[in-house]
């Protein structure tokens, strides 16, 4: 309940900060909308050429990069500031100031700012998920949307973890200036359809980083209902790559020795 | 003529010593775009998995023009100019430009030159130890013309690559933050610039536009060329619309400095 109040004063503190500036609201929303409609291009574009990928078809594939961005955009307007900020704190010694705050200095560094306009766009996402599902006259029960929505919890909570992991690198490397780099281009990899992994790359990029399973997981269930044990074993997932990043956190928060002079 | 010329070799030289400094960021940032390769090949690897052919060219050449656009993004492409003019313009280090003899156009060109010459070159090596792996989808055509055009074509992309990213940092003269404005164009420039699919897929329609746009000029153009993308018939007319945009790029510079410099306060002392 603490941490929730929290949390709650961190959110009206972003909202405020937004009315403050709301040309940089509208210019950030429209950068991540366009971002998306590159997207949403780049799928138009390819199946001109073709029927299908992976035994996808043009709106399974839609409804597959929509998860994905729906993803993508709730991790930048919860956590991506945050933890951009973090790596950058430690190098600088800003970090300071949230350990002397009343909460795990994790959840404080993760939960300081929210960013509207990616929460504004992961509307837009939704909306580009329920058109594709529009589109294949699909009619998922209840049970298969709510399953859709904790699927999409799960996976924020990997993509967050990831987030983690990579940006706790600062606590051991002098400079981690563009490691964030390495987030984006492993988010590639989600709008892509498992089955066209093969090998050592399926081996990677399915199994070892699942960020490809956290996509196509959610948009199974909505294309051919749910399956109870990808659902659970992706749970089970997120709660193993939650605790790792906590362990590796904490871990680089013991080598952290401020900056000060 | 040749005093001038010395005055922005030292700059060149000074671009290399520094640029070399950041040699890991580079090699890391090489390192990042093989992944951007690895989601092409298995994109596309799954595509030609049906077909065998898509847009006339198969997959090796296509997997060709994904590895020239890298090649081309670390020799020509604009990477983080933009910022650093930005930041020059608010912390006002543009200031000792104004006392001094050099055209601050001139000057952050050639160490533009010099930092793509070090980030080039750098990543060459991360292709390099991949290459046993992808030496047999790399179908560059021999055809030696293509060469003789993609430089100066190259040269040109180079130009309107910088002048645009140049124009961006002088908007630091009216906003505080170019961020936004980058981005959002960057996101342009990754859709019609030919850095998510070959330009040539999009509908006839919209790619006859698009060839009249910067972005076009900006990679597509030089790699369509090397690849064979692009016949001789369209190469005139491409090497006209990429030389008028990098004029009409290069006024509009001017004119964003002249307006700049006269909203900007030095201060100091």
């Amino acid at each position: 309940m603490n941490y929730f109040k929290i949390w709650l004063a961190g959110a009206r503190y972003s909202m405020v900060r937004t009315l403050m500036f709301r040309g940089d609201f509208i210019t950030w929303s429209l950068v991540e909308f366009l971002w998306m409609g590159v997207n949403l291009l780049l799928v138009s574009v390819i199946y001109q050429h073709t029927p299908s990928i992976a035994g996808w078809n043009q709106y399974e594939m839609v409804m597959l990069v929509g998860t994905s961005m729906l993803i993508q955009r709730l991790v930048m307007g919860f956590f991506w500031t945050n933890l951009f900020e973090l790596g950058r704190n430690v190098r600088s010694g800003a970090f300071d100031f949230f350990l002397a705050q009343p909460g795990h200095p994790l959840f404080m560094a993760s939960t300081r700012k929210l960013d509207p306009d990616g929460l504004l766009n992961s509307f837009v996402a939704l909306g580009v998920v329920i058109f594709a599902a529009h589109k294949l006259n699909l009619h998922p029960s209840l049970i298969d949307m709510i399953s859709y929505g904790f699927i999409i919890i799960a996976a924020l909570a990997i993509h967050y973890s990831i987030l983690v992991l990579t940006m706790a690198l600062s606590f051991w490397l002098t400079s981690t200036s563009g490691i964030e780099g390495t987030y984006f281009a492993l988010t590639e990899f989600s709008r892509l359809p498992k089955g066209a992994f093969h090998g050592i790359a399926r081996l990677v990029f399915v199994w070892v980083l699942p960020l490809v399973v956290v996509s196509n997981t959610p948009a199974d269930i909505l294309l051919h209902g749910l399956k109870l044990s990808w659902a659970l074993g992706l749970f089970a997932l997120a709660v193993v790559w939650v605790c790792v990043a906590i362990y590796v956190f904490n871990r680089g928060l013991k080598r952290y020795s401020s900056a000060s002079s | 003529m040749i005093r001038s010329i010395t005055k922005y070799k030292q700059a060149f030289i000074l671009g290399l010593q520094s640029n070399i400094v950041y040699r890991w960021t580079f090699l890391a940032r090489g390192a990042f775009s093989l992944l951007h390769l690895v989601a092409a090949f298995i994109l596309w690897g799954a595509i030609f998995s049906v077909k065998s052919s898509v847009g006339g060219f198969n997959l090796e050449q296509t997997i060709t023009y994904f590895v020239t656009l890298i090649i081309l993004q670390f020799f020509i492409g604009a990477f983080n100019e933009d910022y650093q003019i930005s930041e020059e313009i608010r912390n006002g280090l543009i200031n000792q430009f104004l006392l001094k003899p050099i055209n601050y156009y001139l000057y952050r060109f050639s160490v533009f030159i010099a930092a793509r010459l070090v980030s080039g070159s750098l990543v060459l090596i991360p292709l390099l130890l991949i290459s046993p792996w992808i030496k047999n989808y790399l179908v560059v055509p021999h055809e030696l013309w293509r060469i003789a055009y993609a430089l100066p074509a190259m040269a040109l992309a180079a130009i309107i690559q910088f002048t645009i990213a140049y124009c961006f940092g002088m908007l630091t003269f009216w906003f505080l933050d170019i961020q936004g404005f980058v981005i959002l164009s960057f996101a342009v420039e990754t859709a019609l610039g030919g850095q998510t699919f070959p330009l040539d897929l999009m509908p006839k329609a919209i790619y006859n536009v698009a060839q009249y746009l910067p972005f076009y000029y900006q990679m597509y153009f030089p790699a369509a060329i090397i690849t064979g993308r692009i016949g001789t018939s369209a190469i005139p007319q491409g090497f006209l619309v990429q030389a008028v945009w990098a004029i009409l790029l290069l006024v509009i510079a001017q004119l964003l400095w002249i307006r700049g410099l006269k909203r900007h306060t030095a201060v100091g002392g």
